[in-house]
């Protein structure tokens, strides 16, 4: 009897947290997030420095 | 006619200690409670059948001459013996109660481990049958599985009896189970007896007969015990598919629900040879709607080739920027095993959680180059970007099926392991018990 | 009803037959075992004392049978080595005749009927026997060879001089009943089932006390 419910409960709360991610449109991928960037990067996007974690080889802008 | 006195008390030949008939129990023979001798009590002398030769007393857990009441009936405990048999070279003892009540008759308890059954006379004849493949009898509209076939010897009585016993009475005892039932033949050479006995829990055979003490607890998986999953089993699997149907339709609400708009859809050209700066930026393009996620999808033209991009959405209002890398490799050829693949030509991104906005898009393309050696100098691609505002992202779907997997597949598993602890005790343990057992009870 | 009367040829007390079908009887007080010849009785033997009765079961007891009431008239106490039972004769109200068999408070009502095919003899008979009888397979379910012990009250037959006496019983999937009598030749069928005490609604039963 017990474990019916809890189940019930689990697969509900488990359904419900989907329901959330799905609306709120989150995702596994990994981001990271530049605050500020400036907007003269428009004309310039040479200018931008990269923040993404991996960086597997010297990659350098101007 | 008078009724006789309810108890005779007569004199134990062998040690001389009294020794107590119940003349309405229909007594055959008798055991002398002290010197443990068998004796006949079809005459007042009590003549000796079989003295007591083992070493030392067993105490029955219900006491000779209590009496319980089993199904709103009275039952007396009159006879207690110990049997045995042997496998695989290690003895077995179990105990065993006759219950008499003048109306209703005879009735056994048997008691093993702290596993209890309350064991009646069949009168109908079981059929035989079999069950996958396996020898299994049939009676009163239910099958049981063959569970063990036995040598079974009294080894020790106590009490009174209603017919002959003496230690060392062999029959061969073949037992059939349906758990929570139990049916037993004991054969000789001129008769076959049928029994059927149902699991019992100790603690309500101690309150039958109010015994103040507390059962022996039960070790292991006996035969017909029942299985406290079966129920659970069953109910476990039912909420899945229902958790599960409602899963389904979670993922088909977001299927059609989801906007799915195409906010960015260009190719491009990218080669090492250009000189100049390699990064560029989209026009702006509108996220519209609630917060939500937004996918990238790079289609390439690379052959035998990988090419790195640098991704950055941007929030032209707010500078907020959303930084990735992104990996694109794609090779293939063939070799002495035949033809192989590696990578793709295509790339495919989620990124979570963009607030609403205008927006555009940082692409730093890469593809391997002269200072990294080897190959020419030149490495190109042709390249199409696609974004799509508010996607549904299926990875969390098939999480969430995982998930609910687990608990009716630990249910499952439990039973299972339960069902093989039971048939390891029976003449098939090291096999495949398979199949179900049968229960009619609900947790 | 109007019961057969006769006098003991021993001890002169009064008999009188609660059954008129009776071949046999026993006088109460002498405990003479007497034979019927026409209307007057003739003394064949005497019944040793039997062992005290614990069976709940007594002569004039009453009962049902499938919506039949029947009264117990008669007796016969068997004995073998592993332990004894009754036969319990039963007069049906309508003049029938059959048996209440009392094994360790096992109860079986059988009559006597034709066997619908020959029986082995006595040396054929084993456990595990089977036989196909109007759609029903019976068993072999126990071989007794037992001994008169004694008798009491009114009988069909004659029985009061048979020290051995091998019977077959039988036992179907629907717990049906059934017993080879080997103390004739050729042997008795006896076909019936198995009943539980409380459906037989018995009446007039042996008080224990206590109970």
């Amino acid at each position: 009897m017990i474990f019916g419910k809890l189940f019930l409960t689990y697969g509900l709360a488990i359904l419900a947290l989907v329901g959330i991610a799905e609306y709120r449109g989150w995702s596994l991928n990994t981001v990271n997030e530049v605050k500020g960037v400036p907007k003269t990067i428009r004309n310039n996007p040479g200018a931008y420095r990269s923040h993404f974690m991996f960086l597997p080889r010297y990659i350098g802008g101007k | 006619m008078a009724t006789p006195p309810q108890v005779k008390a007569l004199a134990c030949p062998n040690c001389g200690a009294g020794v107590q008939v119940r003349t309405y129990a229909r007594t055959l023979n008798v055991v002398c409670v002290n010197c443990l001798t068998v004796l006949d009590a079809s005459t007042p002398e009590l003549q000796i059948l079989q003295k007591f030769e083992g070493a030392t007393r067993i105490r029955p857990l219900v006491p000779l001459g209590k009496r319980g009441k089993l199904e709103s009936e009275a039952w007396e405990n009159i006879g207690f013996q110990v049997r045995e048999i042997v496998v695989d070279g290690v003895p077995y003892q179990w105990h065993e109660y006759l219950l008499f009540n003048p109306y209703k008759g005879y009735r056994y308890l048997t008691e093993y481990d702290g596993h209890w059954n309350d064991v009646k006379t069949l009168k109908s004849i079981p059929s035989p049958c079999t069950v996958s493949g396996k020898p299994a009898v049939q009676v009163l509209g239910r099958t049981y599985r063959h569970f063990q076939s036995a040598e079974a010897t009294t080894v020790y009585v106590m009490g009174e009896f209603p017919w002959q016993v003496r230690v060392g009475d062999q029959v061969r005892v073949a037992d059939y189970v349906a758990p929570p039932f139990m049916v037993s033949s004991e054969t000789t050479a001129d008769e076959v007896t049928w029994s059927i006995g149902e699991y019992t829990d100790g603690r309500r055979i101690f309150q039958a007969f109010e015994l103040k003490e507390a059962p022996p607890a039960p070790r292991g998986v006996y035969a017909n015990q029942p299985s406290p999953y079966a129920g659970r089993t069953k109910r476990a699997w039912t909420t899945w598919l229902f958790l599960n149907i409602l899963l389904f339709a979670l993922m088909f609400f977001f299927s059609i629900f989801t906007g799915n708009q195409v906010v960015l859809d260009k190719s491009y050209y990218f080669t090492t040879a250009s000189k100049g700066e390699a990064s560029f930026v989209t026009d702006v393009f509108e996220l519209k709607g609630r917060i939500s996620n937004v996918e990238l999808t790079t289609s390439t033209d690379l052959d035998n080739d990988w090419a790195y991009f640098g991704f950055a959405l941007v929030n032209e209002a707010t500078g907020q920027g959303y930084d990735f890398g992104r990996e694109v490799s794609c090779y293939y050829g063939r070799d002495s095993d035949g033809s192989w693949s590696e990578g793709g030509r295509n790339d495919s991104v989620v990124i979570p959680s963009v607030p609403p906005g205008r927006y555009y898009l940082r692409v730093e393309p890469e593809m391997q180059s002269d200072a990294s050696g080897g190959g020419s100098a030149d490495h190109r691609m042709n390249y199409r970007l696609q974004l799509r505002r508010d996607v549904p992202y299926n990875a969390f779907f098939w999480f969430a099926a995982l998930l609910l997997l687990v608990p009716p597949v630990f249910t499952s598993l439990r039973r299972a392991g339960f069902e093989t602890r039971r048939w390891n005790e029976s003449d098939y343990a090291g096999g495949s018990s398979g199949g179900s057992d049968s229960s009619s009870s609900d947790d | 009803m109007s019961h057969v009367k006769a006098f003991c040829p021993n001890c002169g007390a009064p008999v009188e037959f609660l059954w008129s079908s009776a071949v046999q009887t026993t006088c109460e007080f002498c405990k003479s075992i007497l034979v019927r010849r026409d209307v007057s009785l003739e003394r064949v033997g005497q019944v040793a004392d039997l062992p005290p009765d614990v069976s709940p079961i007594q002569i004039l007891t009453e009962g049902l049978y499938r919506g039949k009431s029947f009264q117990v008239v008669g007796r016969i106490l068997y004995e073998y080595e592993l332990g004894g039972w009754n036969e319990w004769h039963c007069v049906y109200n309508d003049g029938t005749s059959g048996w209440l068999s009392d094994a360790q408070a096992e109860y079986a009502v059988s009559f006597l009927v034709q066997p619908p095919a020959p029986l082995p003899p006595a040396d054929r008979i084993a456990r595990g026997g089977t036989f196909h009888w109007n759609g029903t397979l019976y068993q072999v379910t126990t071989i007794t060879r037992a001994r008169y012990v004694g008798v009491q009250g009114e009988l069909p037959f004659e029985y009061w001089d048979k020290s051995a006496a091998l019977f077959a019983d039988l036992g179907t999937p629907d717990a049906r009943f059934g017993a080879i009598d080997y103390t004739e030749n050729p042997p008795l069928l006896f076909l019936g089932e198995s009943v539980g005490f409380d459906s037989l609604k018995l009446k007039n039963l042996r008080e224990f006390e206590g109970w």
